[in-house]
């Protein structure tokens, strides 16, 4: 009889990440290859997509959501904490951020109204994510449900917008606002649609959250939250506080990327699903990739991004699969990259017996 | 007599801790065989192996001559093997009896007389159809025993499983342990306690660092001795004496009026306890597991809801007010579950200490407390669930040596605890209370509430139904004290 046990290992942080990239790269070249003969392709050129995709300078649009997204959702999660609302937080960080460029005479002032803009989509992105926490720490919500259910909310609040008092006047009849001043836009690099500014504040950020969760109490403690709520309490910290806390960092980051996609992307506001697109969700993945430490969901966030591309990519010219064939693909592959963790935290024991 | 199992050059490291180093050991049928070593000496790890829990990274196990890797605990059952640990391994959510048919695998009705005459015949009164998670520490490691010995095992593992049971249940369960050797089953019995180690096995192995340093007849060895081979070179600290008793004159810094708290069914758990604790006090609370005790605690500190009465700190009506709010005026807390209240086990020791400490701490003060209270490793950034029991115990016991406690509420604070680590939280808290601080001490454990209370409280039934000068009352008396409202 064929027996299998799986025992739990440490290996060294050295010898994790070659292992770990290593599967994820013979799964993606599996699953590619697999995909093609299935598809009538030639491997080779679906390959040759899959590297360009890799290289394409387009991920850095992906990246400047997934990165700070996910640097905020890491957060949460490591707390114990379900936020599944980021991409909620992601549109109201948007229209907060259209507001104050839009709306207020801050965004005609150069500097000060990317800045403005920018802190109050950190605000509204942190408020919308307070809703739910409270209603948790105090009432006993589930937040997983709260902080999905506000996603619609967001979408339909920007809706509103957009189709009613906030359309713009020579949109001729778009359901989207009017350009925001150009003192507000964020330079954006020639031929791409992605700017530099956001990536490097998310780049500092990443170090910023790293040093929170890893080096300061309330950090540490924040990471404590997920083993006891009762523990931190007795250790004289309000677990209600740091939940709270925790929530609220969360979604000022998804808010922040909100805010970037209006600044540098849309330069408007187009209905709530434009805005998000899904990529509050895929930034869930992105989080829980990096395995939740800040300084890993750079590189995890450049893995998603490009496989975003490589979706996109495989959907249109010589090859033209289509969407559903593309997301399975994509699926593929990141259940592979799954099996890769799993792998790494453990090992396989097979034994036969008479 | 024969060999049942023989466990041949075991090794076993984590990371770069190495927990076990070549150990060999054999155990005969009718044969009961004490480990004995202090925290973190890897008696546990040996005992993981065994059942299964751990793969060892080299040596096997041989049972009848054949050798045998247990994967999990189920291929170590099929064997015979089973553990009571020191941490009860059992489901929350599901009730005593649940638990227990799980691990036995025999549907409901088949062990309901069972285990209601095996409870009985121990005089514990536990509801089986309750959930586990409305049991206490104690009251779970009862559950514990009845599982393992109703499973009437070939080997019996008891991983520190007896360290706080009241004497006559020790007695009992010993008794019990000598129906198994008498099957010809036998039994390995792990303890940091050298009496217990002397009093019920009949042959002694000592592991020091991972590796067996000693084997002894039980018959043939002293206590000194023993204490020797098994702390090295540590001097052993001198036992604590009496705190003062000095008149107190000062006024109560914790008082407890009329409190009535109810459970999680809204039965009643603590009945108008009234209590009180002065400067410079301690005050031992004793009885019965479940009798109160952990709801009470739990209440003074804000884990619980007060439904009728008062707590006063320094004057202040604190009964309203959050845990950590208490924690911040000065009422620390040695939970009665380290595990689960204590500390954070998926953390490093360093980040707990980090999380306990109420000001800023340096990098240096870590080391000191580590070699303060002789965790093993000595390693500030080794996660807390690699250590044995005992380590966490220490960890948790680092609050009150970071912080300027003005009262400690303690149960069980030595628990799992060698005798040296036990003897310096004994003197660090009656140094404390003769500095003018105050204990409520919490205890399983008659002799460690004796040795240190200035007064002694008895739990019964939810209520306190006396409070005895230490002078004035002796162990014996206590115990008829305790049993005879219950």
């Amino acid at each position: 009889m064929l027996k299998i046990s799986i025992i739990k290992r440490e290996l060294p942080l050295h010898i994790i990440i070659p292992l770990r990239i290593t599967i994820a790269v013979i799964g993606l070249l599996i699953s590619i290859v697999t995909a093609s003969l299935i598809f009538n392709q030639d491997p080779g050129t679906t390959i040759t997509f899959l590297v360009n995709s890799f290289l394409d300078l387009n991920i850095f649009r992906y990246i400047s959501v997934f990165l700070p997204t996910a640097l905020g959702l890491s957060i949460a999660y490591s707390a114990g904490l379900w936020n599944l609302g980021a991409e909620g937080q992601i549109v109201v960080g948007a229209m907060g951020a259209t507001f104050i460029a839009l709306f207020t005479p801050l965004g005609t002032i150069e500097y000060v109204g990317v800045i403005a803009s920018l802190l109050f989509a950190f605000a509204m992105g942190a408020i919308w994510a307070i809703a739910a926490i409270v209603l948790k720490v105090y009432f006993g919500i589930n937040e997983a449900l709260t902080t999905l259910m506000m996603n619609y909310i967001a979408y339909y609040l920007v809706d509103y917008l957009v189709y009613g008092p906030w359309r713009g006047r020579g949109v001729y009849g778009y359901p989207e606002t009017d350009m925001i001043p150009i003192q507000c836009r964020l330079q954006r690099v020639a031929g791409y649609s992605f700017s530099l500014y956001p990536l490097f504040t998310s780049l500092l950020l990443t170090i910023l959250v790293f040093l929170f969760l890893y080096r300061t109490r309330i950090g540490i403690s924040i990471r404590a939250l997920s083993s006891s709520f009762r523990a931190v309490e007795l250790s004289g910290i309000s677990s209600t506080k740091l939940a709270i806390l925790a929530f609220m960092l969360s979604g000022a980051l998804a808010g922040f990327a909100g805010g970037t996609e209006v600044l540098v992307y849309h330069r408007k506001l187009v209905p709530g699903a434009k805005i998000g697109a899904g990529m509050g969700y895929t930034s869930i993945m992105v989080a829980w990739l990096s395995s939740l430490n800040p300084v890993a969901v750079p590189l995890s966030a450049y893995y998603v991004s490009s496989l975003y591309i490589f979706s996109l990519a495989i959907q249109i010219g010589s090859i033209n699969v289509g969407d559903a064939i593309a997301r399975a693909v994509i699926g593929t592959i990141f259940l592979l990259t799954i099996v890769s963790e799993f792998i790494a935290r453990y090992r396989i024991i097979l034994r036969f017996r008479g | 007599m024969s060999n049942v199992i023989r466990v041949v050059e075991i090794s076993k490291r984590f990371g770069d801790i190495i927990a076990l180093d070549n150990i060999s050991l054999n155990i005969s049928s009718g044969e009961i065989v004490a480990v004995l070593g202090e925290n973190g000496s890897g008696k546990s790890t040996l005992a993981k192996i065994l059942y299964g829990l751990y793969t060892p990274d080299r040596g096997y196990i041989e049972v009848n001559g054949k050798q045998q890797v247990f994967l999990s605990p189920a291929d170590a059952k099929k064997y015979g093997i089973v553990m009571v640990s020191q941490r009860p391994q059992l489901i929350d959510e599901l009730t005593v009896l649940e638990n227990i048919s799980l691990f036995l695998n025999k549907p409901l009705n088949k062990i309901y007389n069972d285990i209601n005459i095996f409870l009985q015949e121990f005089n514990i009164r536990i509801n089986i159809a309750s959930p586990i998670h409305t049991l206490s520490y104690t009251e779970r490691q009862y559950i514990e025993m009845a599982k393992a010995l109703l499973a009437r095992p070939r080997l019996l593992i008891v991983d520190e499983a007896t360290t706080y049971l009241p004497q006559s249940m020790k007695i009992k369960f010993f008794e019990m342990m000598k129906r198994i050797v008498a099957t010809n089953g036998s039994i390995i019995f792990i303890t940091h306690k050298i009496p217990e180690a002397l009093e019920f096995s009949t042959r002694i192995i000592v592991l020091r660092r991972g590796r067996i340093v000693g084997e002894f007849d039980s018959n043939n060895i002293s206590l000194d001795e023993l204490r020797r081979v098994m702390f090295g070179e540590t001097a052993i600290i001198q036992t604590t004496k009496q705190a003062q008793d000095i008149p107190i004159i000062k006024d109560a810094i914790l008082k407890i009026n009329n409190v009535l708290v109810e459970d999680e069914y809204g039965k009643k758990a603590v009945e108008n306890v009234s209590l009180d604790v002065k400067q410079g006090e301690i005050v031992g609370v004793v009885g019965i597991a479940g009798n109160g005790q952990r709801e009470l605690c739990e209440t003074i500190i804000g884990l619980r809801k007060v439904k009728k009465g008062q707590i006063l700190f320094e004057g202040r009506d604190i009964t309203h007010i959050p845990p950590n709010k208490r924690i911040a005026i000065g009422l620390y807390y040695i939970p009665e579950d380290p595990f689960r209240d204590g500390v954070f086990l998926n953390l490093t020791v360093a980040e707990n200490i980090k999380i306990f400490s109420q000001r800023k701490i340096e990098r240096k003060a870590f080391q000191d407390i580590i070699s303060k209270l002789n965790i093993i490793p000595a390693n500030p950034g080794v996660k807390v669930h690699k250590l044995s029991g005992g380590n966490v115990q220490k960890v948790v016991l680092s609050r009150i040596f970071i912080n300027i406690p003005k009262v400690i509420v303690a149960y069980n604070p030595t628990r799992m605890l060698d005798e040296y680590s036990s003897r310096l939280v004994a003197s660090t808290l009656t140094k404390f209370a003769s500095l003018g601080g105050s204990v409520l001490l919490f205890s399983e454990d008659l002799d460690e509430a004796l040795a240190m209370g200035n007064r002694i409280a008895v739990m019964s039934r939810g209520k306190v139904i006396g409070i005895y000068n230490y002078t004035a009352i002796n162990r014996s008396e206590l115990e008829k004290v305790m049993v005879a409202y219950a």
